[in-house]
């Protein structure tokens, strides 16, 4: 594939994340943070991520299917992972997040059950999303060019 | 509806206890029909009703609701109605019995006792008379038979004619003696053995009293001697018969003979005793009847002895007539009334009351009637009532009461004398009428009086409790509407919130998706490939997309404030900074729209204050902005002034038109003066007014209150021509008021409004806060060269004020006229006399300024004054630079002035350019630059030098340059201005250059840099909005050598922050939790004591010689700062942070702790620094903001240096 082409891809890919609310400017401000010194650097920390959400999403879920919902148990666990996907940028995570926690505080599980639905399927939808968008940077970089997210943020 | 709540009250009345099984199911059948004959109606009105709006629906309901809960009240009030009214009646009741009862019996008892007495007494007279006259009949005959046999004994045994007759005569002489004793006596009788009968006897009817004797002739002397006495007594009696009797009529009271004696037949006039009548030799008593006499007669018959006591001799025997009792009954029942009667053991009839016969006429004579055979009445009634209930066996006393006889009732008594041979009855019969009648109707009329009065009472009461209840029930009834009505309100506000709540969270969703297009919008702009025709589309793109951004956060701000969640942060802050950049700001919009921003800041006001300034920025946003939109032509001045807390009283009294509303503000801070003139180092309250004053259109005075409420605008076409929501001045309401303060439309001269709003904010404990140069001494003449006059004035006063000399000018030709009276001094004579329209008062400057010595000029020169439509500002320009060697030019440009002009003025050496509007803060940065040009160059006019000096004053730190210009708009909900704290020391020289445009920038060809110069705030906005996008140069490293400890427990969170703080040259250790946090600050603090670790960090920090500094102060501490998540496993940041402050306590250490929490409220601001950490930074990290809160965080001397180098 020609690497303008490629690059003009990553670049509409990227921004159709944004526009599509899925990510938000934080994750620009991550791609700034990588450099020479840090070349993958936002691909660690999506990974980091990634591994954290799965386990965060795990413990959740074995959390809602007990009898008795500990909320308190609860809680920490979208409150972390709120956190994290807000670091990110994963703004639609953020989002049911925020509609997750305050279930929580109502201790309606039926609703907790919906929100974990809502969570695990926009946090698939970014994981999934960010998977495909390294997969073409890692192209642009195997086939040597530049990756136009560091042009992105100015 | 109506007919709903018709068939409930229908249903609820109450059944009164009275009312039968049988009423109710009427009642019931009443109702069905009712409700029959209603439904049509109902479901005709239903139809309509249904087609109305769901809220309508609700309404009726909630009516139909109400109703029926009032419906429910009803009937309790009416079943307590009913209750208090049957007690009232059962008490009343009872009282009436009681008292009628007691009355009564009493009565009835006394009476009856009385009565008793009296019927007693009543029977025992007549029965006393009957006893005496028994009595005394009993005692002549006694007294008669005593007497009889004296004188029988005397002439014992007569033997000769003549001696008999001497005896009888002696006899009869004894015999009148008694009998005329004894008037009450009918008759004595004496009857001889031998038959011979003496007999006195006094008729009551003729009132004579007659012998009468038998003849004596056929008696013999000797007598048959006592042996056969049955013989001579029946023979006697016989033979009396035949005997010859005589009547001889006597004078009753002397007892002489009256006339012949009459033959009369024996036995005619009375009854003679007999030997018969004592049989036993005793006393015999027996009621007899006379022919001549209608009452009967009781006779006593005694025999008489001779001397040998065994034979009888004669029989005595002695009538009276029973008529003297029935007299005195009759006297007696003549006062008492009823009737007597006495009776003998048979029931013959012996004396009554009444008049009537006692005796009835029979063939045989008079005999004794019976009292059952009574004429009279109530005798014959009485004695039958006795005969029928007692019968034969009559007891001794009978005393019966309430005996009905006829239609009266009697009282009987009975009494029953028991003499010998003649018992008596007397019986005493009185109506009962006699002696209750008074009492029984007595009694009726006052049971009448009592059941009436009773019932009078009764209807009283109901009515009192009707009326009584009858409030309470209308009280229910209020009560009843007011819960509805607080109801209807409660649900009112509820949905008031909703749409609050709606709207805030409309606008944060809606905040999202612009952010993203702002981002976009922005990388586009930085894309190099847009034509210019595109560029400027995308520009205004971005620009209309920061407005809706700032009405959304409008409508955020206001639902914060009305929910009451704002909190306002106390910081302190440069006012004059915050207002001046706000004036740069609009004064762009102005230019354009032809109006003058002007800002009017009195000399007195603090630099620094403390309060919120974003929201302090916003509340004059919003005014200033509001005012721009209606003000086409004129001026919008921003005054400000300080109320000095001495001065506030006189300020009070003299602004009439304040003074009410403002009143007990005034009280406050009057209490407030005494505590705050004793310590003035304290951080004290100042009132700080504010006017925004404008030359628009103005407003109604009746919408001077309501423009301040939400969604109000004074005149609703302006939407149509303005735009708007209405939600500005709602916003600065509430802010103001949440500041303490007030805001107020105000009476104004002329044209516009004025609004006036106080804040009470608190000035940090500085005390040279107002450092007012003095500029008087350096003998500087000012000519002002401006269009607009409001600020020309503005300017001009305060110049005057502080000393120096000015001059203004409002067009070119007036500027050159001047210029040449100033400056050249040839020809000054000349010109005075020919500019005559040069005004006395701009003369009389001119002729002070001429005393001035060695006057320095500095003319400030409006570029609008040229004319720059052609090309003649060239000429123009050249014209002044003539005079460039004498005086000092200052500019004043326009943000939109072009290119080429500045580049000219530049190339003529003009270095002093600064950007409209002028004001206060500005004018003194132009006197300073003339006043250290002229020290420095001593007079020289070096361009470069002057260039370089500029260059070297121009220097603009990133940190101020944001903290200086924040506007209304702030990023997010939860952004805080932490950087705003700003170091007095650092402040003045740094502000008031960044005023003179960088003359190096605006060579710059890029475009970004033309774009900063051209609009500074406009990039401001960027640089607020996107702050962590845009990265300058200078923030990249702007932490080198801070160490940081970060405790974070989200590994993204960790790695993403780390890489960030490393970036900038920071040292980051991370850890996991609270816990490692404290753990490793107390390890590194222990190691920080060993002096080879000392040694070993200060070595590597020798690179920096800012470090080193740094170091040496701070040698103590392992990091300069710790980043700490709220929450985390095992502890949690609170926690952590509390620990390390325990362990700071007893050192002098004070570690920054920042908070790193995903929470965007206030509350939980408060809560990190409750717990004692310094700052507060929300998720996800804003990398700007966190620099500058990490940079005014550690020590301030960390600041300095890194920004010196």
């Amino acid at each position: 594939m020609d690497l303008v082409q490629m690059q003009k891809s990553l670049q509409d890919y990227t921004k159709s994340l944004f526009l599509e609310g899925i990510l938000d400017s934080q994750f620009l401000q991550l791609q700034q943070l990588q450099d020479e010194s840090n070349p993958d650097f936002v691909s660690q920390v999506v990974t980091l991520f990634f591994q954290d959400s799965d386990r965060i999403l795990n413990d959740l879920s074995l959390s809602l299917d007990q009898q008795v919902v500990d909320f308190k148990k609860v809680d920490p666990h979208v409150h972390q992972l709120k956190g994290s996907s807000s670091s990110i940028g994963a703004q639609r995570v953020k989002n049911a997040c925020v509609v997750f926690r305050s279930f929580c505080e109502q201790q309606n599980v039926e609703a907790c059950h919906r929100c974990l639905q809502q969570v695990k399927q926009e946090y698939y939808l970014v994981k999934n999303r960010l998977e495909t968008l390294f997969k073409l940077e890692q192209q642009i970089v195997a086939s040597g060019g530049m990756i136009p997210a560091v042009e992105l943020g100015f | 509806m109506r007919g709903d709540s018709f068939s409930m009250s229908i249903e609820n009345i109450p059944d009164s206890p009275m009312v039968s099984r049988k009423k109710k199911m009427k009642i019931r059948k009443v109702f069905d029909k009712m409700t029959q004959w209603v439904t049509p109606w109902r479901s005709n009105l239903e139809s309509p009703r249904e087609m109305m709006i769901l809220r309508g629906d609700v309404e009726q309901d909630e009516f139909q609701y109400a109703s029926s809960h009032c419906l429910s009240s009803y009937y309790s009030v009416f079943v307590v109605r009913l209750a208090i009214m049957v007690m009232l009646a059962i008490l009343i009741g009872l009282l009436t019995v009681l008292t009628w009862h007691f009355t009564r019996i009493y009565t009835k008892q006394s009476l009856k006792t009385l009565a008793y007495g009296l019927r007693y007494e009543l029977l025992q007279r007549p029965v006393l008379r009957m006893w005496s006259v028994v009595n005394t009949t009993s005692e002549l005959t006694t007294a008669q038979v005593k007497l009889s046999e004296y004188v029988i004994k005397k002439s014992d045994k007569p033997t000769t004619q003549e001696e008999l007759v001497e005896m009888y005569q002696a006899m009869k002489d004894v015999t009148w003696a008694l009998f005329a004793s004894a008037k009450a006596l009918n008759a004595i009788t004496i009857n001889y053995r031998n038959g011979f009968v003496q007999a006195f006897h006094r008729d009551p009817a003729s009132s004579s009293t007659f012998y009468i004797f038998s003849d004596l002739k056929n008696y013999s002397i000797n007598g048959i001697g006592p042996e056969d006495v049955s013989g001579w007594n029946n023979q006697s009696i016989h033979g009396n018969m035949s005997a010859i009797w005589y009547q001889q009529q006597l004078d009753p009271v002397t007892g002489e003979k009256l006339g012949k004696p009459l033959k009369i037949p024996p036995d005619d006039l009375i009854n003679i005793a007999g030997i018969s009548q004592v049989p036993d030799g005793e006393a015999s008593w027996h009621v007899t009847v006379s022919k001549y006499m209608d009452s009967p007669l009781l006779s006593a018959a005694l025999p008489v002895f001779d001397a040998s006591n065994k034979s009888i001799v004669a029989v005595v025997g002695v009538t009276t007539a029973l008529y003297s009792v029935g007299q005195l009954m009759r006297d007696l029942v003549d006062v008492h009334g009823g009737h007597i009667y006495l009776t003998s053991q048979e029931g013959y009839l012996l004396a009554t009351s009444t008049n009537g016969p006692l005796l009835k006429n029979t063939t045989n004579g008079p005999k004794l009637m019976k009292a059952i055979d009574s004429e009279e009445w109530v005798i014959r009634a009485g004695a039958q009532w006795l005969e029928k209930t007692y019968g034969s066996k009559r007891p001794q006393e009978v005393h019966a009461e309430n005996v009905k006889l006829g239609n009266q009732r009697y009282y009987i008594d009975s009494f029953y004398l028991n003499l010998k041979r003649l018992p008596i009855v007397s019986v005493v019969i009185i109506p009962r009428k006699f002696i209750m009648g008074k009492v029984d109707e007595r009694a009726f009329k006052t049971l009448i009086i009592l059941i009436s009065a009773s019932v009078c009472i009764f209807f009283i009461g109901c009515v009192c409790i009707l009326i009584l209840t009858n409030g309470v029930s209308k009280e229910m009834k209020l009560r009843a509407e007011l819960i509805r009505q607080l109801d209807a309100r409660r649900r009112a506000e509820a949905s008031s919130n909703y749409k609050s709540q709606f709207l805030a969270n409309m606008s944060h969703e809606l905040r999202t998706p612009m952010a993203a297009v702002i981002g976009l919008l922005d990388i586009l702009i930085s894309d190099d490939c847009l034509s210019n025709e595109q560029y400027a589309t995308v520009t205004q793109i971005r620009k209309c997309s920061t407005a809706l951004l700032r009405l959304l956060n409008n409508i955020l701000d206001l639902s914060k404030v009305e929910s009451g969640k704002l909190v306002l942060e106390e910081a302190e802050f440069d006012l004059g900074r915050e207002l001046e950049g706000l004036v740069d700001m609009f004064s762009v919009q102005c230019i354009n729209h032809n109006v003058e921003t002007v800002l009017d800041l009195s000399d007195d006001m603090p630099a620094l204050v403390r309060g919120d300034s974003a929201r302090l920025v916003q509340i004059f946003a919003n005014l200033i902005s509001n005012s721009i939109k209606f003000t086409t032509t004129g001026h919008i001045i921003l005054r400000g002034w300080c109320e000095n807390i001495n001065s506030l009283h006189d300020e009070m009294s003299l602004t009439v038109d304040r003074k009410k509303p403002w009143a007990p503000m005034k009280t406050k801070l009057v209490q407030h003066r005494n505590h705050l003139q004793k310590s003035c180092k304290n951080a004290n309250k100042m009132v700080l007014w504010f006017e925004v004053d404008d030359t628009g259109c103005g407003i109604d005075p009746s919408k001077w209150d309501s423009v301040f409420e939400s969604f109000e605008q004074a005149d609703p076409s302006t939407t149509r021509t303005h735009g708007g929501t209405g939600l500005g001045l709602c916003i600065v309401r509430n802010l103001v008021n949440k500041m303490g303060g007030e805001i107020k439309v105000v009476q104004k001269n002329g044209v516009g409004t004025l609004m006036r709003l106080y804040l009470i904010l608190s000035t940090p404990e500085t005390a040279d806060q107002n450092i007012q140069p003095d500029f008087s001494k350096y003998g500087l003449v000012v000519l002002l060269s401006m269009y607009g006059s409001t600020a020309r004035m503005i300017t001009s006063k305060w110049l005057r004020k502080h000393g120096i000399a000015t001059v203004e000018a409002s067009d070119w030709n007036e500027l050159t006229q001047i210029i040449r009276d100033l400056l050249e001094m040839g020809s000054r004579d000349n010109s005075f006399d020919s500019q005559n329209n040069i005004a006395d008062s701009l003369r009389a400057e001119l002729s002070n300024i001429e005393e001035i010595k060695n006057p320095v000029f500095v003319i400030v020169v409006d570029i609008g004054v040229l004319d720059l439509t052609t090309d003649i500002w060239k000429e123009q320009l050249n014209y002044l630079d003539r005079f460039s060697i004498k005086a000092k030019f200052a500019w004043l440009l326009k943000h939109d002035t072009s290119n080429t002009v500045k580049t000219e003025l530049r190339r003529k050496g003009h270095v002093m350019m600064v950007n409209k509007p002028l004001y206060k803060a500005k004018m003194i940065q132009i006197l300073e630059a003339v006043i250290k040009n002229r020290k420095r160059c001593n007079g020289l006019r070096n361009r470069g030098n002057g260039s370089d000096e500029s260059h070297d004053c121009l220097e603009i730190d990133p940190t101020q340059f944001d903290t200086c210009s924040s506007d209304d708009s702030s990023e997010t909900s939860g952004e805080k201005h932490i950087d705003k704290p700003v170091q007095p020391s650092t402040l003045h020289s740094p502000v008031l250059k960044n005023y003179l445009i960088d003359a190096t920038n605006s060579n710059d060809d890029s475009r970004s840099a033309s774009m900063t110069q051209k609009n500074p705030e406009e990039e401001d906005w960027k640089d607020r909005l996107y702050s962590g996008i845009v990265l300058d140069g200078k923030n990249l490293k702007s932490l080198e050598g801070i160490r940081i400890l970060l405790a974070e427990d989200t590994p993204v969170l960790q790695r993403v922050a780390t890489i960030m703080l490393e970036k900038m040259g920071a040292t980051v250790t991370a850890v996991w939790d609270g816990q490692q946090a404290v753990d490793s600050l107390n390890y590194k603090s222990i190691n920080a004591q060993d002096p080879t670790e000392e040694h070993k960090s200060s070595e590597e920090e020798t690179a920096n010689n800012s470090i080193k500094s740094q170091s040496s102060l701070r040698n103590s501490s392992p990091y300069d700062l710790i980043l700490m998540d709220c929450q985390m496993p095992k502890m949690d940041g609170y926690e952590a942070t509390k620990a390390i402050r325990r362990a700071e306590i007893g050192t002098e250490l004070h570690i920054p702790i920042v908070a790193l929490t995903a929470h965007a409220m206030s509350s939980d601001e408060a809560k990190c620094l409750e717990v004692g950490m310094d700052a507060y930074l929300t998720k996800p990290i804003d990398r700007k903001l966190m620099v500058s809160t990490i940079l005014s965080l550690t020590k301030p001397s960390i600041f300095q240096t890194s920004l010196s180098a």
